[in-house]
């Protein structure tokens, strides 16, 4: 069976039963010195993936009183002196409990380079389909209960790949809608359906002297686990329906704050990653009225969600990350819209270790180019691990016996966790 | 073309050459199992083989295996009529006359060429396959089109292949080394291949055939294509290693030697032998369809073009094609566009020639891997010799018959499947490692799981899905949704509210089947079993007809989804302006009438959390990525809770199940024997009876009860694996 396991044998883990030193260094010793190992300072991340290239100019990094502002003003946070974009009132409150990273350097412009890359910290190459982020954590990361450890709300997550399909995540179509897959067929009570199962283990264990294949073995399991599933109290962290009404409203009550309302209860029952996807980034044409309709459904759930987390005490231990594919273009062009931009865009992360308040590496003061601490996007994928602690550097055997790294040579950001 | 190698195929059936024409049950005595017995003989395996299935169980394989599902009631009690002594053969030519055996081995060359129905002329080079299938074509022309053909996405579909590595020679060079010869010289893009002999040099000089094509885009005309132009992008030593100034073009040189032309082996004058009688053939139909050459003939497809311009002999099919291309391109207003490339040319007639033992070899293994599921040659696409094939004299036997037959894919999938090898049951009950040695030496089959759109189509026809076998109005279902409805804001018109913003947010609609009746409309987001039909024929005609006109500035802007997303999200924001939305509960009611489309028509690949991509379809993008039949948590949901097991196993009152138990006196031992039947291929065992006697009994109904054991049989381990 082509697991999530069987690919762990590497050449750090044959150095690790080997030779225990490096020039006089033992192993553990050279890691701690790189910040690789360490004691995770996050159990779960929560991703935000905006499709199409999200402005930083409008939002993480607005740039006042220049010609490249565009419509919106800043608005003051919750820390003094750290400005974000008007559309984000409510997130605004929580900026002390996140950081901005004001300095990515991006390298690819075009949404399937740079979505692949951004997801996946790998540039794309036709020999290799590298994993996306949340395959590594949960590649590993052990799963914590009933619960798929990595889902994905409302979209597409990357491949696994060479991870293996353990590694891939769930799918959750439309969050809080119940998923028909969790619960047996309509007009199949649970007697029915149970007798089913039971009968199916018999039949299966009398065919199983008819053939060889070691994937019968596997496949029982899968249906084990199948059954475990449905039948886990667990699940209800997929539904809303116990959630009052004033709780919607303070998310927004759209499916962007469904997804976070899931999100957060998928965390707080041991979900190690859940992706949520919007799109609609990618504004060429009228940058500033569509930014506006983001906002107005982004900000409550945002705000609203770093908000409960802090309470229950989970954004201790959740890191939060808000990604895209690129920037966008500081001159605004003749559509009133702004064009794709990687040279340089911005981020936030919340929780899991991340110090709060602070901004990390700024743009020149047009938003044109890192101004000082460029940070290039393997370095976010190998923030992340150092939050979980992962080694980044970790190999792992794709199926053509190519040895390749967790992340592709990334450096964490330290300062970013204080 | 269908005229011209109709009259081929037909030729080279009857023509005796075939060496494993099948003329008993047995099997025994075809030269294919003869020379694999002999090479065993050889190796000295001494152990016994495995005893061929029996005839229902043979049925279930080539069924599967030919025509992509397994068979129905109908069609076992057909073959069982028929003379034990001429079953075999008789069902191997009626399932390769079936429509569907194109559409089940459409997908064995999509997966292959990775073709992408999303993808720049990706639906058109699918449904060039399939029409490819149809015709007859050999494999060596079908070859030498993809690799060479340049132009404009979907007007013509063989240029997918490029397109769909973005016309990169890098990628190309290793994909195409790969796909075709299973050469794996991807590594030495980089660094001299670590296990095997290539260099970096040798990889360069390969890529250089691809290094003057080029990939461009035009936003104003919505169009993808390739063009050639006269730099070469590859350059030597590569990037960084040296100065660029000093980098230089790199000539293409290919990776393998071919059979030199002072020798001629038997098989390549058999083949020169088949090609002369099809020019032959070809003239002869010409004669009969003589017209004057008009600027209209000039703009017939070329499949016409071929018959037509046969008359100078002896030239090869792809020749002629080649030149019916050209004669079109001169009229072309945009002749640049489709100039043939020269170097990818050049490089496919060194691939797709009979001399390259490669190509020949390479193919035949996938076919015999996909059929028996064990190559000569595993990983099936890495031909190098540190990974000798366990059995060279088979793999070249078959090799050499599939060119001596002129690359005809149909005699081939036939060779194998009359062979014994292919008919071999399971090891089952001896240690091991005999198990293994004696799969090893094909002498005993491997469970192999039913491909995805297999399975699919499979529980469909078990299931009587294809068809409705509910009456209408008799699945009425009534369900609450929660929509999103435009309120005006105040000062604005009621009667401006846009009818569709009354809708809530129905992405899925595009998912949906057109059925008769009111269709089932599922929530957005879950529909993973229902899929996008593709056209081939539609698709075709279109490609036809844009190849024919002249490229044009149209006036449509290329947007991307994200683009379009945004500007979505924008009529939002403004109609946000006048009104606001509200949540309302309302209720739906609807006709649920289960029925389903094959898989095969399907666009292709299937979203990620497909059902068909659940159970293993890849992504079609990395070269070499085979099918996973891993199993998993998730596929054990879709079959235990998925609507199509859950309907295919729903007793319904237009198929014959029903009227075995609807009565005043259901006929439960029929019944059962039919349920077998219809999922299993075979009829219940006696312990087997009583049992399902006991779980038809232990229900509210007879009809219930059947319905309990069909779900069981669907998500058994014996319906997805071939017996």
């Amino acid at each position: 069976m082509k697991g999530c396991f069987d690919y762990q044998f590497t050449r750090r883990s044959m150095l690790g039963s080997t030779a225990a030193t490096l020039m006089g260094f033992s192993i553990r010793d050279l890691l701690a010195a790189t910040g690789r190992d360490h004691k995770p300072t996050a159990e779960h991340v929560i991703f935000f993936w905006n499709g199409g290239g999200m402005t930083h100019l409008d939002t993480w990094d607005p740039k006042p009183g220049r010609p490249t502002q565009g419509e919106f003003e800043p608005i003051d946070t919750s820390v003094p002196g750290m400005q974000i974009g008007e559309i984000f009132p409510e997130f605004a409150k929580q900026m002390h409990n996140v950081a901005l990273v004001r300095s990515i350097a991006g390298t690819q412009g075009a949404h399937e380079r740079a979505t692949y890359q951004v997801q996946t910290s790998y540039s794309q190459t036709p020999n290799v389909i590298h994993p996306g982020f949340g395959s590594v954590v949960v590649h590993e990361k052990d799963q914590l209960g009933d619960l798929p450890a990595y889902v994905t709300i409302s979209g597409q997550a990357p491949r696994a790949s060479y991870l293996g399909q353990k590694c891939a995540a769930y799918f959750v179509g439309s969050p809080g809608d119940k998923d028909p897959y969790l619960a047996f067929p309509e007009g199949i009570n649970s007697v029915r359906g149970n007798k089913r199962l039971e009968t199916l283990a018999r039949f299966n264990s009398r065919f199983a002297t008819k053939t060889t294949s070691e994937e019968l073995d596997a496949t029982r399991t899968s249906v084990d686990e199948a059954v475990r599933l449905m039948r886990s109290p667990a699940l209800k962290a997929f539904e809303l329906d116990h959630i009052p009404l004033s709780q919607f409203e303070r998310y927004g009550d759209t499916p962007f704050g469904r997804g976070c309302l899931v999100a957060k209860q998928l965390v707080e029952t041991g979900v190690r990653f859940v992706q949520i996807n919007r799109g609609g980034f990618d504004t060429h044409s009228n940058n500033f009225e569509a930014m506006r309709n983001h906002g107005e459904i982004m900000d409550p759930a945002l705000g609203s969600l770093i908000a409960d987390l802090a309470d229950s005490g989970m954004l201790e231990k959740t890191l939060v990350v808000m990604l895209s594919e690129f920037g966008r273009t500081p001159k605004i062009n003749k559509d009133a819209g702004r064009d794709h931009y990687p040279a340089v865009f911005s981020c936030f992360m919340a929780g899991g270790g991340i110090k709060g308040g602070q901004v990390i590496g700024s743009s020149d003061e047009d938003g044109f180019q890192p101004k000082d601490r460029p940070v290039r996007i393997p370095d976010l994928h190998a923030t992340l691990c150092h939050a979980l602690g992962i080694d980044p550097d970790k190999e792992v055997m794709t199926p053509l016996q190519r040895p390749m790294k967790l992340v592709d040579n990334g450096s964490p950001v330290l300062e970013l966790f204080g | 073309m269908r005229l011209f190698l109709g009259a081929v195929l037909t030729a080279g059936l009857t023509s005796g050459t075939q060496a494993a024409e099948l003329t008993a049950s047995g099997a025994s005595g075809t030269a294919l199992s003869q020379t694999l017995n002999k090479e065993n003989a050889e190796l000295k395996i001494e152990l016994k083989p495995v005893d061929l299935v029996d005839d229902m169980a043979y049925l279930r394989r080539v069924s599967v295996d030919l025509i992509g599902r397994i068979p129905s009631h109908g069609e076992i009690q057909e073959y069982m009529a028929w003379a034990p002594a001429e079953r075999r053969s008789k069902i191997v030519d009626k399932l390769m006359a079936d429509p569907r055996f194109v559409d089940r081995w459409t997908t064995f060359f999509a997966d292959m060429l990775r073709l992408r129905s999303n993808s720049p002329g990706g639906a058109a080079a699918l449904a060039f396959v399939h029409q490819a299938l149809q015709d007859d074509m050999p494999y060596d022309e079908l070859a030498k089109r993809f690799i060479s053909a340049n132009g404009k996405a979907g007007a013509v579909p063989e240029v997918a292949y490029v397109l769909g590595d973005n016309a990169d020679p890098m990628a190309l060079a290793g994909a195409t080394a790969q796909v075709f010869m299973g050469l794996r010289i991807s590594c030495a893009q980089c660094h001299d291949h670590p296990f095997d002999k290539w260099t970096r040099q040798d990889f360069y000089g390969f890529a250089a055939y691809f290094g003057k094509t080029r990939r461009y885009e035009n936003d104003f005309t919505n169009t993808v294509y390739t063009q050639e132009v006269t730099a070469n992008s590859v350059l030597w030593p590569p990037q960084g290693d040296a100065p660029d100034a000093e980098r230089k073009p790199v000539d293409p040189k290919f990776l393998v030697g071919l059979i030199e032309a002072s020798a001629t082996p038997d098989f390549i004058s058999r083949l020169d032998g088949k090609r002369q009688t099809e020019a032959e053939l070809a003239e002869a139909a010409l004669a009969a369809t003589e017209k004057a050459d008009s600027i209209d003939d000039l703009l017939l497809d070329a499949a016409d073009k071929a018959v037509k311009a046969s008359k100078g002999r002896g030239k090869s099919a792809f020749d002629i094609v080649s030149e019916a291309k050209k004669d079109r391109e001169a009229i072309d207003l945009d002749a640049a566009m489709n100039k043939a490339s020269e170097s990818r040319m050049a490089l496919a007639d060194l691939i797709a020639n009979p001399r390259n033992r490669y190509f020949a070899r390479c193919f035949v293994n996938r076919v015999w891997s996909d059929l028996v599921g064990r190559g000569f040659v595993e990983p099936i696409d890495d031909f190098s010799e540190a990974n000798a094939p366990t059995h060279p004299q088979t793999l070249d036997f078959l090799a050499n018959e599939f060119v001596a037959g002129g690359f005809q894919f149909k005699p081939l999938i036939k060779m194998v499947v009359t062979s014994e090898p292919y008919q071999r049951g399971q090891a089952v009950g001896m240690p091991e490692l005999d198990q293994e040695e004696l799969r090893a030496a094909f002498l005993a089959s491997p469970a192999r799981r039913m491909l995805s759109e297999v399975m699919y189509d499979s529980i469909i026809t078990a299931g009587h899905l294809f068809e409705y076998k509910h009456p209408q109005g008799a699945n009425m279902k009534t369900v609450t949704d929660r929509v999103r409805v435009a309120v005006p804001r105040e000062g604005e018109e009621l009667a401006a509210v846009p009818q569709d913003l009354a809708a809530a947010a129905g992405q899925g609609a595009a998912m949906k089947r057109q059925m008769a009746g009111q269709p089932e409309m599922r929530r957005p987001g879950y529909n993973l079993e229902a899929g996008i039909e593709l056209d081939f024929d539609a698709v075709l005609k279109k490609a036809k007809e844009e190849a024919t006109e002249a490229v044009q500035v149209e006036k449509m802007v290329v947007k991307s989804s994200e683009e379009l997303e945004a500007e979505r999200m924008l009529t939002d924001t403004s109609n946000r302006r006048r009104f606001r939305y509200v949540y309302q509960t309302v209720e739906r009611t609807f006709d649920d009438n289960p029925m389903f489309g094959s898989s095969f028509r399907m666009a292709s690949p299937a979203n990620p959390e497909h059902f068909i991509r659940i159970f293993g379809q890849t992504d079609r993008t990395q070269v070499g990525d085979t099918r996973d039949h891993a199993p998993s948590m998730r596929q054990a949901l879709m079959m235990l809770n998925g609507k199509m097991t859950h309907e295919a196993s729903r007793v319904g009152p237009f198929e014959p199940m029903h009227k075995l138990l609807a009565g005043e006196k259901p006929q439960i031992d029929k019944a059962i024997e039919l349920a077998y039947l219809e999922i299993l291929t075979r009829k219940p065992q006696a312990d087997e009876v009583d049992l399902a006697k006991s779980i038809v009994a232990d229900s509210e109904s007879p009809l219930d009860g059947m319905a309990d054991l069909r779900w069981v049989l669907l998500n058994s381990n014996e319906f997805r694996y071939l017996p």
